[in-house]
């Protein structure tokens, strides 16, 4: 299982907040370059980097912090957050970008997500942001009535890399997390899952790792990770058990 | 001071390749100084050179050609003079005879064999080949010193250098289908994963090379 250390943008800054309120955010490095090259050095393999001012707006807000992780990270680096348009995300593969994630764009627009897997295979991922069963969009900002599962069998042969499920209720809290929300994500379609919002422990990564049934492909590192609840070493260890 | 120039041609891998270069020459007893450069001074009296390269061999290298005496200079430092010298990725294709993309263009001809698409046998190899994957065979001792076959190293691309001199490759990796992971000819050497995405391995890569003494 691939762990991927979140590295949340806003205002230029690497932050960490709750169930997606930017108003709840806390900082936890004033330098995300510096914050990707001590994830990459820790030895986590992908990096998960989201600019939570651009999924609101719609478009990129934080540039230039992305560009200065991308020259600093010595890791391959998935990104979200505003992305919109074919031509952003062949802006940031061009910039360096291994992975683009589409999520608003993947709900209004799913013809966009297919053209985008057809042009770069292995290159898009879909998020899926699920509260109270039903899917957000817009930076969390607003509900929609589909279920997870409606959204992830939208894209059953379209070629994308991974579906990205967080569970917006339980993100950023450390209440632990419900590995039924990813599992029956894992159960309905065959595009790997990464499970994300809510993991608080080592032993939760164990759990996701050990789940029966379709295996969860990845899991990403908030809250817990940044604050000294997770050892990134003991969490490596657990995801290649 | 030893000097390593970096050949800036508008590669979107030279930040990160600069950043991870500076960080594998401050291991060493005495780093040298590392220039992102063009010009053919620095080029042709440099102690090392690495070319990055992303995107398509024949925009690659005609951008390459495109700077005055920059090829003329590469010839001098690596041809003549000897410098070692290291391609990253297109960087490394640029090292063979030709490039069968949209028809044939010519590469700088150092290394034997063609440059062609990946054509893994089945469907579930998706091109590009985009991912961790391991270095296997026997392995290079000047490039890989330090790392055992088996090494993950960060991949991205859809074509690959396919040396045809079995002595000139210095490890290979299978993505449906086997190809070289990296090639060597004395003082000449290529890798087509990206070592500056490639963690603690990528660094090593690096530092083995500016310590290397072909």
């Amino acid at each position: 299982m691939i762990l991927y250390p979140a590295i949340d943008l806003k205002d230029g800054q690497c932050v960490r907040v709750v169930r997606g309120d930017l108003a709840t955010a806390t900082v936890f490095n004033t330098s995300p370059a510096d914050q990707a090259r001590r994830w990459s050095a820790a030895g986590f393999s992908w990096l998960h980097v989201v600019d939570l001012n651009g999924s609101v707006a719609g478009r990129a807000i934080n540039e230039g912090a992305v560009r200065a992780i991308l020259a600093e990270a010595s890791a391959p680096v998935q990104l979200g957050g505003g992305i919109r348009s074919l031509a952003d995300a062949a802006a940031w593969f061009e910039a360096g970008v291994s992975r683009i994630i589409l999520g608003t764009a993947a709900v209004e627009d799913p013809e966009l997500v297919r053209t985008a897997a057809r042009r770069w295979p292995e290159g898009i991922a879909v998020s899926v942001d699920v509260r109270g069963g039903k899917v957000a969009v817009d930076g969390w900002t607003r509900d929609t009535s589909l279920t997870g599962p409606d959204v992830a069998r939208r894209f059953e042969d379209a070629g994308i890399a991974a579906l990205i499920v967080t569970d917006i209720d339980r993100d950023g809290s450390q209440i632990g997390f419900d590995i039924e929300v990813f599992g029956a994500m894992a159960d309905a379609v065959a595009i790997p899952v990464i499970a994300a919002g809510g993991l608080a422990s080592v032993d939760d990564i164990h759990r996701l790792r050990t789940r029966a049934g379709t295996p969860i492909a990845g899991a990403v590192l908030g809250r817990a990770l940044y604050a000294g609840a997770i050892d990134p070493r003991a969490a490596l260890l657990a995801a290649a058990a | 001071m030893q000097t390593v120039a970096l050949i800036d041609y508008g590669s979107g891998n030279l930040p990160s390749a600069h950043k991870a270069l500076l960080v594998a020459a401050g291991d060493l007893a005495r780093p040298p100084k590392i220039s992102a450069t063009a010009d053919p001074e620095l080029i042709a009296g440099a102690d090392r050179i690495v070319l990055p390269g992303v995107g398509a061999f024949a925009a690659c290298m005609a951008a390459l050609a495109s700077l005055p005496g920059l090829l003329e200079a590469l010839d001098h430092a690596v041809r003549e003079r000897g410098a070692p010298f290291l391609g990253i990725c297109v960087g490394m294709q640029l090292m063979a005879e030709r490039g069968l993309e949209f028809g044939e263009s010519p590469g700088l001809a150092w290394v034997t064999g063609d440059v062609r698409r990946l054509a893994p046998p089945a469907p579930r190899f998706k091109v590009p080949h985009m991912g961790w994957n391991t270095l296997d065979g026997a392995l290079d001792q000047a490039l890989f010193t330090g790392l055992p076959a088996g090494t993950h190293m960060y991949f991205t691309h859809s074509f690959a250098f396919f040396a045809t001199d079995l002595g000139d490759i210095a490890a290979w990796t299978t993505h449906g289908e086997t190809f070289p992971a990296a090639v060597r000819r004395d003082n000449l050497a290529g890798v087509q994963f990206h070592p500056e995405k490639s963690q603690g391995a990528g660094g090593r890569v690096l530092a083995n090379f500016l310590a290397w003494r072909p």
